[in-house]
């Protein structure tokens, strides 16, 4: 290879590089810009009460988010609430516990999961999991009206993003030095109380961001929601402290996406911008989640070292 | 996470033969994916795209069978958005032949005014108020119109006060587009425009209508009466100012029971070609007898327009 040749080659991967990157930024950024534009029609007919306003009725031209908002967060606070602390556990059986060829089984088969396409997940939800919540509700004495509501789907979705908490928790926890875990032995320390003691608070920050990740997942989780949710419009509590519109059916700003209103929305301006209002809400709260919890992935590596 | 890495070559020195060879695969990768990007494009024009209303997609996908051999043309049947979101992939110039369960309005076609819509009647259905098991077995068989209103706006919302069971009624709505709705609006409020804005739990397609109001204690919605079993859903009868009219195939074609409905098959134009044999085979004799398989009456004979 002539020295020419050599000289040439790293600027040509870098052109190559940079080239991706700015079509990958672009993309976004031109996304985000188009979403923006197309959405403006409902921000100068509603203004700030799109945000707040808790009615959605489009063919009275009147939109409000804050009920879809309620059930976005609700649904995922349910999911969270489940895969995080299930998720957690299994990555510290699998990183501190079990044997290493135990731990390679369990965790492909953890992954595997990951790889099932959301809408199998949803026809699995409309098959069991929604006749076992409405049994299991009704046997608890809520009176529910149906088997679709806000907690099917977030226990649905917290089925679908445990193989993401579990994996990220276990890089997390692997993150941290192994002359940790020998000092505590050393010291005197079980291995329980080593766990809890020594790595689970050296790892939180990147457990933090393994559940934040997911989280962002769980928010845009469109197909599996729209089968379970119920999709009922409008659902907002008195107060934000009742737990019945769990157990109700509800709407969350993926379902609403996914549905069939887009299609009717589209040739008038307004209501279209209202959905497209809808996907630059989603995209704002996912790319806030994703990002907070990006940052602290990285932050708690190089606390490790 | 941080596996070792291979150690890089010193640099200055030449590649290792073993590194040079994955740049011709790396090449070949990206020509080979840009290539099969431009494939699809090549069979588009033998597809025959068929789309709409998931009460009218029993016959075209039947139809599709049969025509797939005949024909020798590929011919896609699907149910996008139910009939408002055929009739938009049609005005958008996407599929060839849109399935509506209502009829076009003004409206559609100030929407899309580049596209000739042609109507062609394939058959009659009607929409059925169906309810589960519990509700049909505790006594309710008929209902009001008045009833029904006073169910839609929340006024009544225990079957005891329409000669039922105590138990709360869980009314399914149906989405916004689908023509089952459209024709449930007409019949209570005479026009699908003037219907109150409500906030119901809402399904989609009619099976899965049937689905959740069979699961569901209470349940009633708006159903292709083609789809009331009578097994898992069962179709309430009409009271009207000339009696209780119970949804058959007699009171249907005769346009007794109000909520009937005509079933389209819609094109951008005159048909010609493959569309046209397909319309043509859906109005032949063996087309009705698809029809009539499925458990909607047959149009008397296959017009343009309406």
């Amino acid at each position: 290879m002539t020295a020419l040749a050599r000289r040439r080659r790293p600027r040509l991967t870098r052109t190559f590089s940079i080239a991706a990157t700015a079509l990958a930024v672009l993309t976004l950024a031109g996304m985000a810009v188009l979403f923006a534009a197309q959405s403006l029609p409902v921000w100068q007919h509603a203004g700030l009460s799109y945000l707040t306003g808790t009615e959605w009725f489009y063919r009275d031209e009147s939109f409000g988010v804050a009920s879809m908002l309620y059930g976005t967060i609700a649904v995922a606070c349910v999911a969270v609430g489940l895969a995080a602390p299930i998720g957690i556990g299994a990555a510290v059986a699998t990183s501190e516990l079990l044997p290493p060829h135990v731990r390679v089984a369990v965790k492909g088969a953890i992954e595997l999961l990951a790889g099932i396409p959301s809408v199998v997940f949803g026809l699995l939800g409309v098959l069991f999991l929604r006749g076992f919540v409405y049994d299991g509700l009704d046997a608890g004495g809520f009176d529910p009206l149906s088997g679709d509501t806000l907690l099917t789907a977030g226990v649905l979705l917290a089925v679908m993003i445990l193989p993401t908490v579990m994996t990220l928790s276990d890089d997390a926890l692997r993150a941290v030095p192994d002359t940790q875990r020998k000092a505590a032995r050393g010291l005197g320390l079980t291995r329980v109380e080593v766990v809890v003691r020594v790595v689970l608070p050296q790892a939180a920050r990147g457990l933090v961001s393994a559940v934040l990740l997911a989280l962002g997942r769980a928010l845009g989780e469109t197909i599996a929601v729209y089968l379970v949710v119920g999709r009922r419009d409008n659902q907002f509590p008195e107060s934000l402290l009742t737990l019945r519109p769990i157990v109700e059916p509800g709407q969350t700003l993926s379902s609403k996406l996914g549905g069939s209103e887009a299609s009717v929305a589209w040739g008038d301006p307004l209501h279209w911008g209202a959905i497209v209002g809808l996907a630059v809400v989603l995209l704002a709260l996912v790319t806030t989640v994703t990002l907070v919890g990006t940052a602290l992935a990285r932050g708690g590596v190089r606390d490790a070292r | 996470m941080s596996p070792g890495r291979p150690a890089a070559p010193h640099r200055g020195a030449p590649l290792p033969h073993s590194m040079q060879r994955p740049r011709l695969g790396l090449a070949a990768l990206i020509a080979t994916s840009l290539l099969s990007a431009c494939g699809d494009s090549l069979d588009a024009r033998s597809i025959l795209r068929v789309n709409g209303s998931t009460t009218v997609n029993p016959i075209a996908a039947e139809a599709a069978e049969v025509l797939r051999d005949e024909l020798g043309v590929e011919i896609h049947v699907d149910t996008q958005g139910g009939s408002s979101g055929g009739i938009a992939l049609l005005g958008e110039g996407r599929i060839d032949i849109g399935m509506s369960s209502k009829p076009l309005t003004d409206e559609d076609r100030r929407r899309y005014p580049d596209a000739r819509f042609v109507a062609h009647r394939v058959g009659e259905d009607a929409v059925a108020l169906v309810v589960s098991a519990d509700v049909w077995n505790g006594g309710v068989r008929s209902l009001s119109r008045e009833s029904m209103r006073g169910i839609y706006e929340g006024r009544i919302t225990d079957w005891s006060e329409v000669g039922g069971p105590e138990q709360r009624i869980v009314f399914f709505n149906k989405e916004p587009g689908r023509g089952t709705w459209e024709v449930f609006a007409d019949w209570l409020y005479g026009d699908a425009d003037d219907a109150p804005s409500v906030s119901f739990p809402e399904v989609g397609g009619n099976e899965e209508t049937r689905n959740k109001v069979g699961g569901t204690r209470g349940a009633m919605a708006p159903l292709s009466y083609a789809w009331a079993d009578g097994k898992e859903v069962f179709a309430l009868a009409l009271e009207t100012r000339d009696g209780v009219i119970t949804p058959t195939p007699e009171s249907i074609g005769s346009s007794d029971y109000p909520m009937s409905r005509p079933l389209f098959l819609i094109t951008d134009g005159d048909p010609v070609g493959d569309v046209k044999a397909f319309i043509d085979f859906v109005g032949s004799p063996l087309g009705r007898d698809i029809v009539r398989r499925h458990g909607y009456l047959p149009s008397p004979a296959v017009t343009p327009g309406e």
